[in-house]
């Protein structure tokens, strides 16, 4: 043990009754423990929102949609998703003729509503967006018996089965088995004298499935139908409008974009194809995302730098507070260097236990809010904090109250016998092991630390009795710190998630804590640097 | 007898913005090996200053202080650190100890500190150090204080504290221990009972001290009593 570290430990767990030095340390370890926790939870509830969305949105969505500008029709199509397929870093494309239609329903004299419609291959397109996996019902657009049973019931002609969004179906009021008759497509008669006239080119799908993804975007809009009735139905068979594209990395949308449309080999002069990705898609909701994310680490920067500040002044009181002593320490011929040492490790010392203790408080809890298991009820809790704040109440004050170790035993008794028991029955075995830990943790902390002052206790109890109080600690967390129902704050369809999700950066975390040290320890200089300022004269004389 | 301390012509005066006040003006004093040397004189006349400067506590405005032939007075801020670890003990009015360390700690201290400037462990129980807390212990024995040993500051005596301070100015081995009021805050049987281990611990060891103080009693104990009047020695 160096001897900087022998003075500054000894000024950390100051024993003496009527210091309150340690109490503050205590206090500046949990405002940098705080300013780090916060920090983590708040970037760990930010990432996982990103995260969870964009795994959202992006589970059923395609990288990369290539195009030709007008939406024109383009012939040769599966070479193309070939040659795309081939370039690095593409794992599937898709052929799509992708378009409107209008829905016709019976009994009107207009157009309702219009629909996306994206006629697929569902082979290749289960590759791209994995669409098979969010169907209820059928997915055999040709031979769905539903198909040949409406024929046969309705006496009409019917183009084959579509796939409806679920909240588009309950929009337009249809199940499966029901017929859904569309315009596709306008057509003006030539032949007609005077004022043209138009053809309206009716077709009817059977609903032969139901899509549900859990974004809003598509199952309010979008039908499915087979890539060749697809074709047929505009006409332009062998030719598609779209190639949709899913690539190994998403984030590199916007670099092999280029690459993509190149592969496809159009023609720049004539068919001008263009590329859109996810990324344009959602930019704004990304960039927003982004943009909270930076400006939150800056307020928490400042949040840990509020700790700091914390700490100078902790030093800068210790320093006052300790003054007589740094004049005997130099008197006795401790150089200014040792006197910096000890303030400066004292302040470090604070610093990293802050981070520590925060760092693991932080974890913890983004730990509690993404796991569901079932806690004790609050009663339980309650208890135990009664227990806890008796029993600190009486280290505190360092003697036996026989009223609180009446309470304390009656407590532990009352809540054991009443609200643990029959709890235990209902819950898991996780939990039983956890509220057992606890309530024994609790048990032999208030026993200890109601009868045995906390100066008499040996240097092996100490320990443990600090580790029982952060079991107690962890605890009462673990009984009122859980998930965050989405659905039962009723966000669940705005954010299209059930739970706040929660996704813990490490690379973030080493980096909060590697910043939090340095700026504590940065705190500590300008104290340790005032305290060897001291003259030693003065500083013995100083009252 | 030999010559252990000769001050040569010191001069310290304070400044208050431009108003200087003299306090020393010249005085010269030997300091014998082994004399148990009492400084007298009225309060405010500057005895506490120049046991300062004696202590290389503070600078002198003028003159030399010798040290066996070494002129403490050119020696730059760490080397007169380093003088003060190795070869001065203090004991003041007000016992100044250290109240987070038990009176073993406490006596140690100053060894930990030179020896800490060798990057050696301070430990209690690591092989380097164990040698000193067992020196500190003969020492808190010698003044009485054996069954004191792991006791708090607070937790001891006023009369038990300065005991405390005479065996931490020992630790070191000291070629002088400068004693600033020794018993000014003590009642008159406890400052007989210190006196009495000053006065043991001189014959045992010939340890040298300078003590500065308007009791008469140490005056007429001391080997040797000179009085500081306006500044000045007079024998």
């Amino acid at each position: 043990m160096k001897f900087e570290w022998f003075v500054a430990s000894r000024y950390l767990l100051s024993r003496r009754k009527q210091s309150f030095i340690s109490i503050i340390s205590v206090i500046s370890i949990a405002g940098v423990g705080l300013g780090v926790a916060t920090v983590i939870l708040v970037i760990a509830v930010l990432d996982g929102v990103d995260h969870g969305l964009r795994e959202r949105f992006l589970a059923n969505e395609a990288h990369v949609v290539l195009r030709l500008h007008g939406n024109n029709f383009f012939s040769d199509y599966q070479n193309r998703i070939d040659r795309i397929t081939q370039v690095e870093g593409v794992e599937a494309a898709s052929p799509v003729v992708y378009s409107q239609m209008g829905v016709f329903q019976e009994g009107q004299t207009s157009i309702t509503d219009a629909i996306l419609v994206k006629g697929i291959d569902l082979e290749q397109e289960d590759k791209v967006t994995g669409f098979s996996q969010y169907v209820t019902g059928s997915v055999d657009f040709q031979t769905s018996p539903l198909i040949e049973l409406t024929e046969f019931r309705e006496g009409e002609t019917i183009a084959g089965g579509i796939v409806l969004g679920f909240r588009l179906a309950s929009q337009l009021g249809l199940t499966q088995g029901d017929v859904l008759r569309v315009v596709v497509k306008l057509e003006e008669n030539t032949g007609s004298v005077g004022s043209p006239t138009l053809f309206v080119d009716f077709a009817n799908f059977v609903v032969i499935g139901i899509y549900e993804s859990e974004l809003a975007i598509y199952d309010s809009s979008i039908g499915y139908i087979d890539l060749n009735t697809a074709q047929k139905e505009y006409k332009n068979v062998g030719k598609v409008n779209a190639i949709f594209v899913r690539l190994e990395d998403e984030d590199m949308a916007s670099a092999l974009s280029h690459k993509i449309k190149d592969a496809a080999q159009f023609s720049t002069t004539f068919e001008f194809p263009v590329t859109s990705t996810w990324i344009d898609k959602y930019a704004p909701l990304f960039a927003a995302l982004k943009m909270e994310k930076i400006a939150t680490v800056i307020i928490e920067t400042l949040i840990i730098l509020v700790a700091a500040f914390n700490i100078v002044s902790t030093l800068i009181m210790t320093v006052m507070e300790k003054t007589r002593d740094v004049g005997m320490l130099r008197t006795l011929g401790a150089s200014r260097g040792h006197i910096i040492g000890i303030f400066m490790m004292k302040g470090s010392v604070i610093g990293m236990l802050g981070t520590i203790a925060g760092t693991a408080l932080g974890l913890y809890i983004c730990w509690l809010l993404s796991t569901n298991v079932m806690r004790p009820s609050p009663w339980i809790v309650n208890a135990c904090i009664g227990i806890l704040s008796c029993s600190i109440t009486g280290i505190a004050y360092q003697r036996i109250g026989p009223v609180i170790v009446t309470f304390s035993i009656f407590a532990i008794i009352f809540s054991i016998n009443i609200f643990i028991i029959p709890f235990l029955v209902l819950s898991s075995t996780m939990t039983t092991v956890l509220i057992i830990l606890g309530v024994i943790a609790l048990g032999i902390f208030s026993i200890v630390g109601l009868i045995i002052p906390w100066h008499k206790l040996s240097s092996i109890w100490k320990p443990t009795s600090f580790a029982l109080v952060l079991l107690a600690i962890g605890f009462i967390l673990f009984c009122y710190v859980k998930p965050i129902s989405l659905k039962e704050l009723g966000f669940s369809e705005i954010y299209q998630m059930n739970q706040l999700p929660i996704k813990v950066n490490w690379f973030f975390v080493s980096f909060i804590n590697l910043l939090s040290f340095v700026i504590c320890w940065l705190a500590t200089i300008y104290p340790a640097w005032q305290a060897s300022n001291l003259k030693p004269i003065e500083a013995l004389q100083y009252e | 007898m030999d010559k252990l301390i000769r001050i040569d012509n010191l001069h310290k005066s304070f400044y208050d913005g431009d108003s200087e006040l003299k306090v020393l003006k010249g005085v010269n004093l030997d300091v014998h090996k082994s004399e148990i040397l009492a400084i007298m004189g009225a309060s405010g006349v500057g005895k506490s200053t120049l046991l300062h400067i004696i202590g290389t506590l503070d600078r002198p405005s003028d003159g030399s202080i010798f040290y066996e032939d070494q002129d403490i007075t050119q020696f730059s801020e760490n080397e007169l650190t380093q003088f003060r670890n190795d070869a001065i003990g203090f004991v003041f009015q007000f016992h100044q100890m250290l109240p987070e360390f038990t009176a073993l700690e406490n006596v140690v201290m100053s060894r930990l500190i030179k020896n800490s400037k060798r990057g050696s462990s301070v430990d209690a129980k690591s092989s380097g150090s164990k040698d000193f807390y067992e020196t500190a212990e003969q020492l808190l024995d010698s003044v009485g204080l054996s069954d004191r040993l792991n006791h708090y500051p607070s937790q001891l005596s006023g009369g038990e504290r300065q005991r405390v301070a005479i065996a931490r100015a020992l630790m070191n081995n000291p070629k002088v221990v400068l004693a600033d009021e020794p018993t000014g805050n003590i009642d008159d049987k406890t400052s007989d009972a210190v006196l009495d281990v000053l006065w043991d611990v001189n014959e045992r060891l010939n340890q040298t001290f300078i003590i500065v103080t308007h009791d008469s009693r140490i005056s007429e104990r001391a080997k040797r009593t000179v009085r500081l009047i306006d500044g000045r020695i007079a024998e």
